[in-house]
């Protein structure tokens, strides 16, 4: 080793221990949470991870050869730059809420999580990034040659024995097969972003630039005298180049010449398609913001990493005299003008360009081969614990593999190539994933068959016009392949496909690849129907962003066997180790209702599912993260089912669907067509069997002793309804539903537990059903409404449930105002009857009344000399008033007058009583105190009973002696008016009430009467009548009235007191009966 | 009068339509018809002539960019977004 090379190791050591530390300070500040990668600008310049050792060798090399259409591949990129703010963010918005790990993770899950797909595009992707990274290697070994003034390929170690031989290219890619694997692989966790990685990446592109500027500033004004000095000095040099190199020849027929539209168009692809660029754009972005700044910014680096290619190119030549080994110029320029220093700098330029290049490269290859290629084959045995350290030991392997991969190639193709064709080898493979990409996120009708078709198509064509060729050139493979054909067909030449020849190979293999990949693409996605998987996907990718959510997203899938959390995380942890695991779960379970158990509910498990696959795609990529969980629940005998909506069929919409709506409609014509409760119900089961996969439907309405009837059972297995029938062995589901006033779904009876047995249930074919809750808000149910079905499990999703239980909302409803009116009508009916009651009682009171009169004399006797009249007023219907007179002989007549106590008709069936005694005594008992003692005697046992008593005054008047003999039981004193007297004489006696006592002896009196006396019997309602005032209208002026009118006749005499009293009370009907006789001696 | 224009660019550049216009304008001028215009040997203040134009036209385009970002983000009205830019 002599002293150039030791400087030259000695200083790539430093350097790599340089960037060593920068990324490992990265990723200490990431840990601690203060990322220095998070900004824009190291965004931008981890980007410029596009310009590797190609731009920074190639470039030149390119310049000096063809000219200045080498900018294309420069151009390209800021033109598309345009599209980042709409495109690029779109992708990385997907690529975060989908865990996505690369691009063959992105496009495998646009098109239905395809394994296929995920493994053809990571194949491809292998494939094209050989010669890149074999570019790579050859540019940094050669450049190592050159700083180094060794001019053999191996470095040799004479200590370690005799042969001991090393080729710096192997060297060099076990380095950066170290490196990378130290900062890609730490863990599993591939959509994390590897902060290290992007510092390292970000510190090399800072370096490429000051390096290539440096070079370009040292030979532009150090060499030379400025641009312009060089361009005329060149002209003046060589002025056929010169005019060459600064004008496009379309009519060149060089092969090495490459079109500027094929260049601009293959440029534009690989910013976004390669692996590595879509790592550090959309993998490593860490904020969706940067890519604004990185729009502009970006380009501008590359504006400036090219700014000095032309005048290096130039000067190059005009220093080495020809334009043979334009590829190092860079180092060259400086070494052979003596600048050892100068050179360092850009062979350490040209090392970061290509060792940041691999690291991402790899990485990223690595993790598509680990999920796309690997995964698939281990998800189907069966997971264990050790798997987490096998997957990551696999992405290891996997960088350190495709690194070996670039050098092998390197080997082969060697130098046959200029290292900016070999890049473009590499544009032309990613710029097959073009048209599944942009498809897959504006074309709604691209479809997997599509995608795999086009790619494999397209790829195919590359393989055999680009990558072939480059082989065979090298001579690995037979010369006249090319020349020739394969078989000697002609037509098949793969650099002339199709007799397509005198077209440069590039445009050649973009033409062909591109013309079949499209054409695949689109006829397969025209052709053939998208998966339900896919819609889902497109659903993600496209529609979310056409137009804003506008309702919320119900599940389309459902458990058929539900599974625990508990289970999910043993799952995840086989995978991504137990912390992971469990951060990922109380991450999920943080911002979700759980409940008691732990579990979560039936509608959110779906949910869960897809945080799991989420979880694990963000180690092992979409699609085989999809398939774990789906290996995973069948092992469980669980699977995911299509929902069957409430029509029957699979779910394609998320919006309320019109055929709700029409339900909801139809169920509101029922209900307000009739007020027959039991019309009602019957219908609206009918509607619901109708319109839904439903077999049995069941109203029950809880009666007022909290027992259940069942109002209305309608569709099949229709038997007597008792207590054996089937439906009974839900009771403790309606129980429960009552008393929680929620619906209770069964989804799979099947699978029920054994708490609540449904043999029965099973026995007649239902499979599934739900039990809903008759309430209206907020009050309690009322009833239960309770379906079944025998067709589908899974039925009950949370939409139909919901639309159940506004259904059942409208019933309660319904019922309730049919109570409600059931209850007023029954009201108004009693009332009726209490009316017609009371109307009876009335006209019974009436008819009472009227006997009551007709029992009163209807005309007093006729005796000689006296003028005798009687008149009863009730106040109340019937009264207890009582008035007589019994005509003894021609001179002789008895009068009474009585009041029985109250106005009930007790009063007056005693007053009848009364009468009956009283006729009955006339004949035999003669003076009138006997007559009381006889009747006291024989109502006493009544009275008592009735708690009624009787006043009675009772006189006999003989006209022919002109004597009243009298007895009183306790009535009021009857008035005599005898003329010529202003007060009037008051009649009394000795004696009782009758009904008081058993016996009593009643005084009889006797006086005589003169003519013109005016006797007044009367009751206390002509005493006791009041005024307004509350004044009695008292003996006084019964008096004093009697006293008026004597000359009057009995009659006109009892009229004229009644006008009087009716006249004082101020009133028509009075507080109480007014009996009166009166009785005129003429 | 000069801030009223500027003002009135920014707000169409937040047009949608303007961004595609101007990277399908940017791709016409990367087509033949218009390259052929500028690929003649000749140089002008010492400069080749193809060199000025692809490096103007690049520094212009990315110059359109800038201003687009300003426009979008003075649109969006986004705190970070105006960091950023």
């Amino acid at each position: 080793m002599n002293t150039e090379t030791a400087h030259a190791v000695t200083i790539s050591i430093l350097y790599t221990a340089l960037i060593f530390l920068i990324a490992w300070y990265a990723h200490r500040r990431k840990e601690a949470g203060r990322s220095i990668v998070s900004n824009p600008i190291i965004y931008s310049l981890s980007l410029a991870v596009y310009c590797t050792s190609w731009t920074f060798y190639g470039s030149v090399g390119k310049a000096s050869t063809t000219g200045i259409d080498f900018l294309m591949i420069y151009l390209g990129p800021s033109l598309a730059a345009f599209s980042w703010l709409f495109l690029l963010r779109r992708i990385i918005k997907i690529s975060k809420e989908n865990n996505i790990t690369s691009i063959a993770d992105f496009i495998s899950l646009r098109y239905g999580k395809s394994l296929w797909l995920g493994a053809l595009v990571t194949i491809i992707a292998i494939l094209g990034i050989m010669p890149y990274i074999a570019l790579q290697i050859k540019a940094v070994s050669h450049s190592f040659y050159l700083v180094s003034g060794l001019q053999i390929n191996d470095i040799t170690f004479e200590g370690l024995g005799s042969n001991t031989k090393l080729p710096i290219g192997l060297i060099l890619a076990l380095i950066l097969s170290v490196f990378s694997i130290i900062f890609g692989a730490r863990r599993l966790v591939s959509s994390e972003r590897h902060e290290g990685l992007v510092a390292a990446v970000a510190f090399e592109s800072l370096i490429k630039l000051l390096s290539l500027v440096g070079v370009g500033i040292f030979v532009t004004y150090g060499l030379f005298d400025g641009f312009t000095d060089i361009f005329s000095r060149f002209k003046a040099f060589d002025p056929a180049a010169f005019d060459r190199l600064f004008t496009f020849d379309a009519s060149n027929h060089n092969p090495e010449h490459v079109p500027t539209f094929t260049m601009l168009f293959l440029a534009m692809g690989a910013i976004m398609l390669l692996p590595r660029q879509f790592h550090v754009m959309v993998i490593e972005n860490s904020d969706e913001k940067h890519v604004s700044t990185a729009m502009w910014l970006f380009p501008a680096y590359l504006f400036l990493i090219n700014l000095f290619v032309m005048p290096i190119a130039l000067g190059g030549i005009l220093t080495t005299g020809s334009n043979s080994g334009a590829d190092f110029f860079v180092i060259n320029i400086p070494l052979v003008t003596g600048n050892r220093s100068i050179a360092m700098l850009a062979f350490l330029g040209g090392l970061s360009a290509a060792a940041g290049m691999v690291m991402v490269e790899s990485v990223a290859i690595s993790t598509m081969l680990l999920n796309h290629i690997f995964m698939p084959i281990i998800v189907r045995c069966t997971p264990r614990t050790w798997f987490s350290v096998l997957l990551i030991n696999l992405k290891r392997v996997g960088i350190f593999l495709v690194i070996m991969m670039g050098y092998v190639y390197h080997q082969i193709v060697g130098d046959s190539y200029m290292l900016v064709n070999m890049g473009l080898i590499s544009f032309s493979a990613a710029a097959q994933f073009l048209p599944a990409m942009l498809g897959g996120l504006y074309w709604r009708r691209g479809n997997k068959a599509g995608a795999i078709g086009g790619i494999l198509f397209g790829s195919l064509i590359w393989f055999y016009t680009l990558l072939l060729p480059s082989f065979s050139k090298s001579g690995w493979l037979p010369a006249d392949l090319l020349t020739d054909g394969p078989f000697g067909i002609t037509l098949l030449r793969p650099t002339a496909l199709f007799g397509l020849s005198d077209m440069d190979l590039w445009s050649h293999s973009l033409f062909w690849s591109m013309l079949f990949n499209i054409s695949t693409y689109i006829i397969c996605s025209i052709l053939l129907k998208q998966t339900e998987q896919e819609r889902e996907q497109v659903l993600k990718f496209i529609v979310v962003y056409e137009k804003e959510r506008t309702s919320r997203q119900t599940e389309t899938k459902r458990l058929s066997k539900p599974v625990t959390t508990s289970q999910f995380v043993t799952l995840m942890t086989k995978f991504i180790g137990e912390a992971e695991a469990n951060r990922a779960i109380s991450q999920y379970t943080g911002n979700r209702e759980i409940n008691a158990e732990g579990t979560v509910s039936e509608f959110d498990l779906p949910n869960l599912k897809r945080h799991t696959e989420k979880t694990l795609a963000g180690s092992v990529g979409a699609a085989a993260a999809g398939a774990i969980v789906d290996s995973f629940l069948s092992d469980m005998g669980s699977r995911m089912e299509s929902v069957y909506d409430i029509y029957s069929t699979v779910r394609t919409s998320l919006d309320q669907s019109r055929e709700s709506l029409f339900v909801r409609l139809k169920a509101s014509e029922i209900i307000n067509r009739t007020l027959d409760l039991q019309i009602i119900m019957d219908d609206l089961l009918n509607l619901l069997l109708k319109e839904f996969n439903l077999d049995v439907a069941i109203i029950q309405l809880k009666n007022d002793d909290g027992t259940f009837t069942v109002n209305s059972y309608q569709g099949a297995n229709r038997r007597p309804i008792n207590v054996n029938h089937w439906y009974t062995e839900s009771k403790p589901y309606f129980d429960m539903v009552y008393r929680d006033r929620k619906p209770h779904l069964l989804n799979d009876i099947r699978l029920a537990s054994d708490v609540v047995p449904l043999e029965l249930t099973l026995s007649e074919g239902c499979i599934s059903c739900a039990h809903i809750p008759i309430s209206r808000e907020g009050e309690p149910a009322i009833g239960i409404l309770s379906v079944f079905s025998k067709s589908i499990a899974g039925l009950f999703t949370e939409e139909f449930t919901s639309l159940l239980s506004s259904l059942s909302g409208q019933l309660a409803q319904a019922i309730t105002i049919v109570q409600e009116m059931r209850a007023k009508d029954l009201e108004r009916d009693q009332k009726e009857l209490a009316l017609l009651d009371n109307a009876r009682v009335i006209r019974d009171m009436e008819i009472a009344q009227q006997i009551q009169l007709s029992l009163l004399p209807d005309s007093a006797p006729e005796i000689f000399g006296i003028d005798l009249a009687g008149r009863c007023i009730s106040a109340a219907h019937v009264g207890g008033d009582y008035y007589d007179f019994f005509r003894r002989n021609e001179h002789t007549v008895d009068m009474l007058i009585a009041d029985v106590s109250g106005h009930s008709v007790g009063a007056a069936l005693i007053m009848a009583e009364v009468r009956t005694l009283l006729r009955a005594q006339v004949n035999s008992a003669h003076s009138a105190s006997s007559i009381l003692n006889i009747l006291n005697g024989q109502l006493y046992e009544d009275l008592t009973r009735a708690e009624l008593f009787i006043t009675m005054f009772y006189a006999k008047y003989n006209s022919a002696s002109g004597r009243l003999s009298y007895s009183n039981a306790g009535h009021n004193h009857p008035m005599i008016h005898r003329a010529g007297e202003v007060s009037c004489i008051e009649l009394d006696t000795e004696g009782l009430i009758i009904g008081v006592k058993t016996s009593v002896v009643f005084e009889e009196r006797s006086i005589e009467l003169i003519s013109g006396d005016v006797i007044l019997f009367y009751t206390d309602g002509l005493t006791e009548a009041f005024d307004i005032e509350g004044e009695m209208f008292g003996n006084s002026r019964v008096c004093s009235h009697l006293g008026e009118v004597a000359h009057l006749t009995a009659r006109e005499i009892l009229d004229s007191l009644y006008d009087t009293v009716i006249e004082f009370t101020g009133s028509q009907t009075l507080q109480d009966d007014i009996s009166m006789v009166v009785l005129k001696i003429k | 009068m000069i801030k009223l224009i500027f003002t009135r660019v920014m707000h169409r550049l937040q047009l949608r339509e303007s961004w595609i216009i101007f990277f399908i304008l940017g791709i016409i001028m990367m087509t033949f018809p218009f390259l052929h215009i500028f690929n003649k040997p000749v140089t002008l203040f010492g400069f080749p002539l193809m060199f000025l134009y692809l490096m103007i036209g690049w520094a212009f385009s990315i110059f359109v960019i800038y201003l687009f970002m300003r426009a979008y983000s003075s649109h969006n009205n986004n705190p970070d977004e105006k960091k950023d830019v």
